[in-house]
């Protein structure tokens, strides 16, 4: 073992003490300080944690760390060998009376196993694993899976997007009934929209799933979100991509999200995801599906089309959030950086502060895109209402409408990377591709309640 | 103590080897929780405000037995219904939101409590966690801490007894009701910091162990950072014997169950010893104990015994079990009114959900109808030899094939003696089945939360804030203010303590109506259901000064204490006013009892002092009840009689018949 793996995560001065009596990590050994003895063994330490410290778990399995120094006496009484943490793999036989599923793993573990002794999750991944740990899905389906790739959601880049959108195609070519996705819940919404616009004749579910609290915990919503995921990917009657989540915060049903219109609203609750400015598609409780809308892109059997995607992405675009007193120098920035698309999340009906105007007159005689979309989420840009947006306008910027942020970026990247002129670039932009932009928003697209509604009497009318 | 008889068994416990350990949840008295900022303030029968549906899964470990089988039978136990309260419950508790920053009061009454328990106290905490599917933590495990190890309690005895841990960690949530296939949890409890207190097991006597569990309850309550209300402090204790297993026993309520409790256990482990030297004489192994169940529905159909034949009428079926080898040990007694058989019937239905497990050691004519044909059938359809018993069953489904299942287990376990258990406790000194011992909960680490370092100045710090021990207090005050042992405790473990100090300067010759003050005058009224939690510091102080400056007579304190229940906020005087208490010129109390006397000189004539008691109760009503001190008027009163009875008081002057000394 080499010394990194010796001393796990520890630093210079508890390494010290530690060689001194030969100790290690998994050692089994009885330390001696001012404050006692204890017996326990030595456990990895978080690397970020302070020096002068040696972690040990006791034999009642309680983890204590404990301060080492000059006087410390550790006895070394054993070593435990490294956990070998394996997954039984059963997979059951295909059933010919369920649909096959392809499921493409990102990174999230929507399925694990724990290490007890050092907390760390070990994530289950091949169909055998899954089967074992949500055994309810050999009564949905028949499961293949693939894992494109191992990225905390937050590092995935726009290129990547496009390695699903290739994959989806090849599986396109094989005899799937629809793919569901894994993927971390930080930047879900993005993937989903860039793949809403990547991919062409789409003629199955693409449905992207996570969870908010992870595998490892009997709480976690990750069982109950796989099982909705691949339950809509099998046999709901769509030919788009969709995300489902939990729509409130009982294990009781999950929602079905069109992927241009989604977005994460709250840090940590199961219910994050969002519908904005449009209701979910649907909704699945115990396996049964109920659509809220007709507005649906249905699956088309009798088509002889295969799913396609566009070739490109482009990455180098940026999502500028205005703020009171932000200057030019921001966008020259970026300008100067090679950027080749900018999209705004301005305030109000898409404004910008004026001191911003040169850069980008700058920006537009460079014939860099800039999309303006809405900080409030809610709501289209009103360019034409003040003298703001009409001038920013004249100058260049191309109204967002009510397009999300988020998925103006992915928009963005799409466009960036298969349309040539400026023109044609601009056009798509303006256009409802993927149910990105709505021609009006009903009077229930605005939901959010402040948790006193109830306490307000109807007035009679 | 309940209604059961106490037992008559005597044990020498030295020789029988009994070791007992005791273990002691408590909740802290800090003003929010341990890892949110919510109140810590149970909502009692309170609405919830919402309700939360749930399901938990189990969790895949090193040894992940986890198969389909387990997963739908733990599926099929059904859902968790969580309530809150918008108020005082966040997205904490539901588990919406991770852990905020660990609650440093609750980490300083934590080591507040090591100290005093002399514990060698952790450096770096960390959190782990407790994983809990039966619903009674929405996020499926608790949290938990090591706080201190190595510590010592001395006993009234002067014996010291080892402190192993004390751990600090958030209560559950409270069980509501089960619906069905649907329990209900209320998260106000959960997150309630606690401290949990083990003892080694080197306590080896009943007493002791009552003894040790009050100890450290009342070492706790000294403190005054812990809760006292009905539910605040939970009791477990280990009992094992030589020859015997480790038993838990949790629920233990009462500290003077804990006797009853251990005596009635270390009975129960030497006849299961008994039982198993009994089956190692026989030619039966365990191995012979086998599953073999028969169905003996179509002998029983037309019983005359009404439950057997109504169930096998709704296709319940009536199944023979023979169990060889244990013909007389069903019907052994291991506690008062229970037999082993009870043992086995008690753990069919903990675990099974069946109820009423019918076996030949009872008088099955008698008892349940049976005709001897219909006995004579089944022992031969069953093979039962003279040494054998067996088991009738009436079930159906999988409760059917798990009742089987733990009888034959339990049988087997017979062999080895006594199985590890944890149990429950009753209160008639008996307990029953809870679970396996070794379904014990994995502990691994909350990588939520990060370490917590507790540098040296903290702990010297806090150390140096350490009071007496209560029991030091005890002498103390009892010297000092001259009241008894019991009453001193009674403060100490009601937290009034504090309170006691800051009003003992005001009469500080008069302890004892100080301490009648804040705590039989508050029990009555308590009693009488009144609201004494409006009752403050402010209060009893403005009353015992009162009565110091004799603006108010001792008998009305109770009923001024009993308006400030209703209405805390009003004026000494208003509440005077609203008790009914009237004001009195004492400069009048003298012609009153002159009248008084004069009236009824007849009575004074004839009986002298005797006279006494009748004329208080006439001189009260004319005074007004509760506005002068009785002491006085019994003075007056006494005086004025004694003028009248006898005139004439010379030096060998005797007093008149019917003397009475009237001691206030």
């Amino acid at each position: 073992m080499t010394e990194k793996e010796n001393y796990l995560g520890y630093k210079s001065q508890s390494i010290e003490v530690m060689k001194k009596f030969g100790a290690k990590t998994w050692s089994k050994v009885e330390i001696t300080t001012d404050n006692g003895t204890s017996t326990g063994i030595i456990l990895p330490r978080n690397k970020f944690s302070k020096d002068g410290y040696i972690e040990i778990k006791l034999k009642n399995g309680y983890n204590i760390g404990i301060p080492v120094g000059r006087d410390t006496q550790i006895k070394v009484l054993g070593e435990v060998p490294p956990m070998e943490v394996s997954f039984d793999q059963d997979i059951p036989p295909k059933n010919k009376n369920l649909p096959n599923i392809y499921l493409i793993g990102t990174g999230g573990t929507i399925a694990s196993r724990l290490d007890y002794t050092t907390g760390a999750v070990i994530p289950a991944f091949e169909p055998g694993e899954l089967y074992t740990a949500v055994p309810e899905l050999s009564d949905i389906c028949n499961l293949e899976t693939e894992v494109a790739y191992k990225l905390l959601s937050e590092n995935i880049e726009p290129s990547y997007w496009l390695v699903l959108a290739k994959k989806i195609v090849n599986l396109g070519k094989k005899k799937i009934d629809g793919v569901v996705i894994a993927h971390g819940t930080d930047t879900m919404s993005y993937t989903a929209a860039a793949l809403s616009f990547l991919l062409k004749d789409l003629n199955f579910p693409v449905v992207l799933v996570g969870s908010q609290r992870s595998s490892d915990r009997p709480s976690s919503d990750a069982a109950m979100n796989l099982i909705n995921a691949v339950t809509v990917a099998g046999k709901a009657n769509l030919g788009e991509v969709v995300l489902t989540m939990m729509g409130s915060s009982a294990h009781d049903y999950g929602f079905i999200h069109r992927a241009t219109r989604v977005r994460k609203m709250h840090s940590s609750v199961r219910h994050t995801f969002r519908s904005i400015g449009i209701t979910p598609l649907g909704m699945i409780r115990d396996g049964d599906i109920q659509y809220f809308t007709e507005d649906l892109i249905h699956r088309s059997p009798k088509s002889k089309k295969k799913v396609s995607c566009w070739p490109k992405i482009e990455d180098k675009v940026a999502l500028i959030y205005s703020y009171p007193a932000m200057k030019g120098e921001i966008l020259d920035f970026y300008i100067d950086q090679g950027y080749k698309g900018i999209v705004f999340a301005g305030s109000g009906l898409g404004h910008l502060p004026s001191k911003m105007y040169p850069a980008i007159e700058r920006a537009h005689k460079k014939k860099i895109p800039m999309l303006m979309t809405v900080q409030t989420l809610w709501g289209y840009t009103g360019m034409d209402v003040y003298e703001t947006g009409r001038e920013l306008q004249a100058i260049g910027i191309i109204p967002g409408k009510n397009i999300l942020p988020e998925v103006g970026f992915a928009k963005m990247c799409w466009v960036l990377g298969n349309f040539e002129t400026y023109d044609e670039i601009k056009n798509q932009l303006l256009t409802n591709v993927a149910g990105e932009i709505t021609l009006g928003e009903s009077m229930n697209g605005y939901q959010i309640l402040q948790g006193v509604e109830s306490s307000i009497p109807q007035k009679n009318v | 103590m309940g209604n059961g008889k106490k037992t008559e068994l005597e044990h020498d416990y030295k020789a029988v080897g009994l070791k007992c350990g005791i273990e002691i949840h408590q909740q802290l008295n800090s003003k929010t929780k341990l890892f949110c900022s919510c109140r810590n303030e149970l909502q009692g029968t309170r609405e919830p405000d919402f309700r939360v549906l749930r399901k938990q899964r189990p969790v895949l470990g090193e040894e992940g037995v986890f198969d389909k089988g387990m997963l739908s039978e733990f599926l099929k136990k059904g859902s968790v219904i969580y309530e809150g309260y918008y108020d005082c419950t966040c997205t904490y508790e539901l588990d919406e939101t991770p852990p905020f920053a660990c609650n440093e009061k609750c980490i300083d009454i934590a080591l507040e409590i090591s100290q005093l328990l002399k514990m060698n106290i952790v450096r770096e905490l960390h959190v782990c966690r407790k994983n809990y599917v039966d619903g009674s933590v929405p996020g499926g495990f608790q949290r938990t801490m090591e706080l201190g190890q190595d510590g010592k309690l001395l006993l009234k005895s002067g014996k010291e007894i080892g402190i192993e841990n004390i751990f600090l960690e958030e209560d559950a949530a409270r069980r509501i009701e089960t619906k069905g296939k649907t329990t209900y949890f209320r998260v106000d409890r959960l997150g309630i910091p606690l401290v949990e207190i083990t003892t080694t097991p080197d306590i080896h006597d009943p007493e002791e162990a009552r003894e040790a569990a009050y100890r450290i309850g009342l070492l706790l309550r000294s403190t005054n950072k812990v809760k006292t209300v009905i539910g605040s402090t939970r009791q477990d204790i280990n009992i094992s014997i030589k020859g015997g297993q480790r038993i838990e026993i949790k629920g233990v309520q009462k500290l003077d169950w804990i006797p009853e409790l251990i005596k009635n256990e270390v009975h129960r482990q030497k006849i299961l010893i008994e039982i198993r030297k009994l089956l190692k004489k026989g030619t039966i192994t365990a191995d012979d104990v086998i599953l073999k169940p028969v169905d003996l529905t179509a002998i029983f159909k037309n019983t005359e015994c009404r439950f057997v034949k109504a169930g096998i009428g709704r296709k319940s079926k009536f199944i023979g079990l023979r169990i060889p080898g244990f013909n007389g040990i069903f019907g052994k007694e291991v506690l008062p009114n229970r037999r082993f058989g009870t043992e086995v019937a008690e753990k069919v239905k903990t675990i099974a959900g069946l109820k009423g497990l019918i076996h030949s050691d009872e008088d099955l004519i008698k008892k349940y109808q049976f005709s001897e044909k219909e006995i004579q059938l089944t022992k031969e359809k069953l093979e039962i030899g003279n040494e054998d018993l067996f088991i009738l069953l009436l079930a159906k489904g999988q409760p059917l094939e798990t009742a089987l299942d733990v009888i034959v287990g339990r049988c087997k376990m017979a062999f080895d003696g006594v199985p590890e258990e944890t149990r429950q406790a009753k209160d008639d000194g008996t307990h029953v089945f809870l679970r396996e011992l070794g379904g014990e909960k994995r502990l691994y680490p909350d990588t939520d939360t990060p370490p917590i370092i507790l540098d040296e100045q903290r702990i010297v710090r806090i150390g140096d804030t350490l009071g007496p021990y209560p029991w030091d207090l005890i002498d103390e005050y009892g010297k000092k203010y001259q009241l008894e042992k019991e009453l001193i405790e009674d403060l100490v473990m009601r937290g009034k303590i504090p309170l006691f100090d800051s009003l003992i300067s005001i009469m500080p010759d008069n302890s004892m109506l100080v301490l009648r003050t804040i705590t039989d005058m508050v029990k009555v009224l308590h009693r009488e259901e009144k609201n004494v939690d409006n009752l403050e510091e402010r209060h009893f102080r403005e009353l015992l000064v009162g009565v110091f400056e004799k603006e108010i007579a001792k008998e009305a304190m109770e009923d001024i204490l009993r308006v400030w229940t209703d209405t805390p906020n009003v004026t000494l005087t208003k509440a005077k006013e609203k008790a009914g208490i009237g004001s009195f010129d004492l400069s009048t109390l003298d012609a009153i009892v002159e009248d008084l006397i004069q009236k009824n000189l007849e009575l004074v004539q004839s009986k002298g002092r005797g006279a006494m008691g009748p004329l208080m109760g006439d001189l009260m009503k004319i005074v007004g009840r509760g506005a002068v001190d009785g002491k006085i008027l019994s003075a007056k009163l006494a005086k004025a009689i004694g003028k009248i009875s006898s005139p004439v008081k010379g030096k060998n002057g005797k007093k008149g018949k019917g003397t009475q000394s009237n001691k206030k």
